[in-house]
């Protein structure tokens, strides 16, 4: 059993620090559009999943309303640092000052939600936290000063210098998106563990028991989820900077599914299942356009609500619950076999 | 056990990242193998239009156009030609061959539109696209272009003016009108015609339709009609109810400019009728959505006779020597554009079609006058030369890489013997700036801009009558 767990650890650390590589020198392993397309676009949403999924992991709340917020620092950041485009209010101030501006308005609407939705649960927060989704939709749909249908574009042009033009430059911003994702990562990982995330957790599994210790659930669950909307924030920075365009269609209704789609596909209950979902999501998305399934025909959207379905059916801890579950049956096997040779080498005398 | 539990924790995020890494390896095998196996200098074309969305029916009507031009100018077929969505094989241009990369899909948002493009130019290394559809899909592909200056982007149908004369790409290329230009000379129809002067408007709200709501308000105000209200549903709306409500009754207004496209068009007259009772066709002007393909045949019977903007194309009965050899070269390569039904003279006149056809014949003509060279240096400059002689008059770019061309407008007709759409005047030479109303430097058209201002077009009074299809 320890021999096992010690070849898996060595195993998987390897192929650990193989993807650490890969990643790292991803400009010379890969193509520019893997760069610029496939894995920029897979940190930057993978940590927009991590905010969904640290809220569902550790506070038992699953929220839809985490694409509007990435929507709203999107749209804060392309009306504050565009000039001269045909939408917005082209504020034209400093690209950081809008990347400030762009985390605390985000965040503080988070917060805001975050206080309304503490008090409900299961379905009620469930469709609280879609009915914000969908509103700030509508409200950046109406309100053509600040977006309209037509969105801002050209937000690339007006980057801090450290992210550069990141269509003739996409390596700054692929190295930028990476250690914000490792930095998110670590960050969550270590906020699991303290007195705060502890307490959360403790809510998660039981918060009529929390209560009646002198826990204050509701703030908890309020901070718990303007922390998770300044994750979204920085999602919502990279992802403008990635795409040079907003509109609320990038944070309508098919992204808040999407994003949902991708926590699933992951998994709800494992930060890495963000990255793992988000990059899934994102292949399957490139690579099944030209796919045909018999009957129902084909597109990315059939192919991704098939593997959904099968996903939700077998594996409700997504595909890092298919690692588990290879985990251990390997290591049953490993471990039956064990006994067998044992059992060979050694004949119970009668 | 607890030793295997805290083994497993300090995995997890290895875990992780082997899974990332394996699935990474997978992906770029078959990504490297999806790139291989190029011919020699191929031309490498890419087609993107709505395949979902409020304009999905026209799909097959755009990458059909764009196919039947390649066909009849560069010798290609198609894969299937019941089907242009199979796309097409074969063709060259001064001995290089034609090469269909890619057909992208958008849904009519420019955020799906960019990512489509960036698919079919970045991991499919198209060296042109052919699209998108809609307003602000190719205000985003046109702002795209501006930062790839090395690729060419022939606008699809896309009508919104920012796209030409604001953002300006020098590698982005128009070769259909705006949707301001498309409805040159019908608010001067409006006014001398229909004896209209206060009018109301409904658009929605987006940079197609503001620009289409433009050409309308631009030209009745010119000859000094009044727009009274204007009322903006978002696009994709089912229930109209609480904006035609909005609208001023049928007693306070002489008519309505009607500016709601896609699924929305049928849906809101229905909404009118249910809030003002049967529609009067003396007081409707739609703009190209009443006249199109797949959707004429529906609205033409509730309001028979009334007039509406055009698409760069005339009604059916305009039919001359040259459309006739246009729809029987047409028809030879494309069979069907499913769901509109087989190819006939309605589908052959449908501006969808026919705009990604004159994107198509212009793409060979500059090809065939740089030698088959696809680089943009070298094709940008023949792009900007080129000057098409079509069936429906000569298109030729301006400055911006936009096109001046003529514009038609149209009467529908419901008889015993069916629906169809009639020519009631042509109107030459219709240019972007309607005639300095539009600039770079004046705010793109919108909720409340064109203001409603008499001023004289340059095409009031000089607009053509067209009598039983035929141009007087």
């Amino acid at each position: 059993m320890r021999r096992f767990l010690t070849t898996s650890a060595t195993l998987d650390r390897g192929i650990g620090l193989v993807a650490l590589v890969l990643v790292a020198l991803g400009p010379v392993a890969f193509s520019a559009y893997w760069v610029s397309f496939i894995l920029t676009q897979t940190f930057w949403l993978g940590i927009a999943a991590t905010s969904m999924i640290f809220l569902s992991a550790y506070g038992g709340m699953v929220s839809l309303g985490q694409v509007g917020i990435y929507g709203v620092a999107g749209i804060v950041l392309g009306n504050v640092v565009t000039t001269g485009q045909v939408k917005g209010l082209h504020l034209g101030w400093n690209p950081w000052l809008g990347v400030v501006l762009a985390i605390v308005i985000a965040t503080v609407v988070g917060l805001l939600l975050g206080a309304l939705a503490s008090r409900s649960t299961g379905i009620y927060f469930l469709m609280l936290t879609l009915t914000f989704g969908v509103l700030i939709y509508y409200f950046f749909s109406s309100v053509t000063s600040f977006s309209g249908f037509s969105g801002i574009s050209g937000i690339q042009g007006h980057t801090p210098s450290v992210v550069g033009d990141p269509t003739n430059h996409p390596n700054r911003l692929y190295y930028i998106a990476l250690v914000a994702a490792l930095l998110v990562y670590l960050g969550v990982r270590y906020l699991v563990r303290t007195p705060f995330g502890l307490t959360l957790q403790g809510i998660r599994d039981d918060p009529v028991r929390m209560a009646s210790l002198g826990y204050n659930v509701e703030l908890h669950r309020t901070l718990a989820f303007g922390l998770s909307a300044f994750v979204a924030s920085l999602a919502g920075v990279l992802f403008v900077w990635w795409n040079d365009h907003v509109d609320p269609t990038s944070f309508g209704l098919g992204p808040i599914i999407d994003l949902l789609i991708v926590g699933v596909i992951g998994s709800l209950y494992r930060l890495e299942g963000a990255w793992v979902g988000a990059f899934a999501f994102i292949l399957i998305n490139n690579y099944t356009h030209d796919v045909n399934v018999p009957v129902v025909g084909g597109s990315f959207n059939t192919v991704i609500g098939v593997i959904f379905l099968a996903i939700v059916l077998l594996s409700p801890g997504g595909l890092l619950g298919i690692w588990e579950w290879l985990n251990r049956q390997a290591r049953e096997l490993m471990t039956g076999a064990g006994a067998a040779t044992l059992a060979k080498a050694r004949p119970v005398k009668p | 056990m607890t030793y295997v539990r805290e083994r497993a924790r300090r995995i997890r995020p290895v875990v992780g990242l082997s899974i990332l890494a394996a699935a990474a390896a997978v992906a770029a095998v078959l990504a490297s193998a999806a790139l291989g196996g190029a011919r020699a200098t191929p031309i490498k074309i890419a087609i993107l239009s709505d395949c979902k969305g409020p304009f999905g029916n026209q799909y097959n009507a755009d990458v059909g156009g764009a196919e039947a031009a390649f066909a009849q100018f560069a010798g290609s077929k198609l894969v299937n030609p019941g089907d242009p969505s199979k796309g097409f094989t074969g063709g060259s241009v001064a001995g290089h061959p034609l090469k269909l990369v890619g057909l992208g899909c958008s849904d009519s948002t420019p955020d799906v539109a960019i990512k489509e493009v960036k698919r079919l130019m970045e991991q499919l290394h198209a060296d042109i696209l052919i699209g998108p559809l809609s307003g602000d899909e190719g205000v985003a592909t046109a702002n795209y272009a501006k930062s790839h200056p090395n690729q060419i982007f022939i606008n699809g149908t896309s009508g919104a003016q920012d796209s030409t004369l604001k953002v300006r790409a020098p590698n982005f290329f128009r070769f259909n009108g705006d949707g301001a230009m498309w409805n040159a000379g019908i608010g001067d129809l409006a006014y001398h015609k229909l004896g209209w002067r206060k009018a109301a408007i409904i658009m929605d709200d987006y940079s197609f339709a503001w620009t289409s709501g433009a050409g309308m308000i631009s030209d009745f105000c010119a000859v000094g009609g009044q727009i009274t209200k204007r009322v903006f549903p978002p696009l994709g709306t089912t229930d109209y109810s609480s904006f035609v409500r909005q609208l001023p009754p049928p007693s306070k207004v002489d008519g309505y400019f009607w500016v709601v496209g896609g699924t929305g068009t049928i849906a809101s007259l229905k909404a009118f009728e249910q809030a003002y009772g049967p529609l009067k066709s003396k007081q409707f002007v739609g703009n190209l959505f009443f006249g199109v393909a797949g959707n004429y045949q529906s609205i033409a019977p509730r309001i028979n006779g009334a007039y509406t903007g055009g698409f760069g194309t005339p009604g059916l009965d305009y039919v001359t020597p040259a459309t006739k050899a246009y729809v029987a070269a047409v028809s030879k390569a494309v069979k069907a554009v499913p769901p509109l039904g087989a190819m006939n003279i309605a589908n052959a006149y449908n501006g969808f079609f026919f705009n990604y056809y004159k994107d198509g014949e212009a793409l060979v003509q500059a090809l065939k006058a740089d030698g088959g060279n696809p680089a943009a240096s070298a094709l940008g400059p023949a792009l900007s030369k080129v000057v098409l002689n079509t069936p429906f008059g000569t298109v030729k770019l301006d400055k911006n890489r936009q096109a001046v061309e003529a514009e038609w407008s149209y009467q529908l007709v419901a008889s015993p013997k069916g629906t169809t759409v009639n020519t009631v005047q042509y109107i030459p030479g219709v240019d972007q700036t309607f005639s300095g109303t539009y600039s770079p430097s004046t705010p793109p058209p919108g909720r409340n801009f064109p203001k409603c201002v008499k001023k004289n077009l340059s095409w009031i009074g000089k607009e053509k009558p067209v009598v039983n299809g035929v141009i007087k």
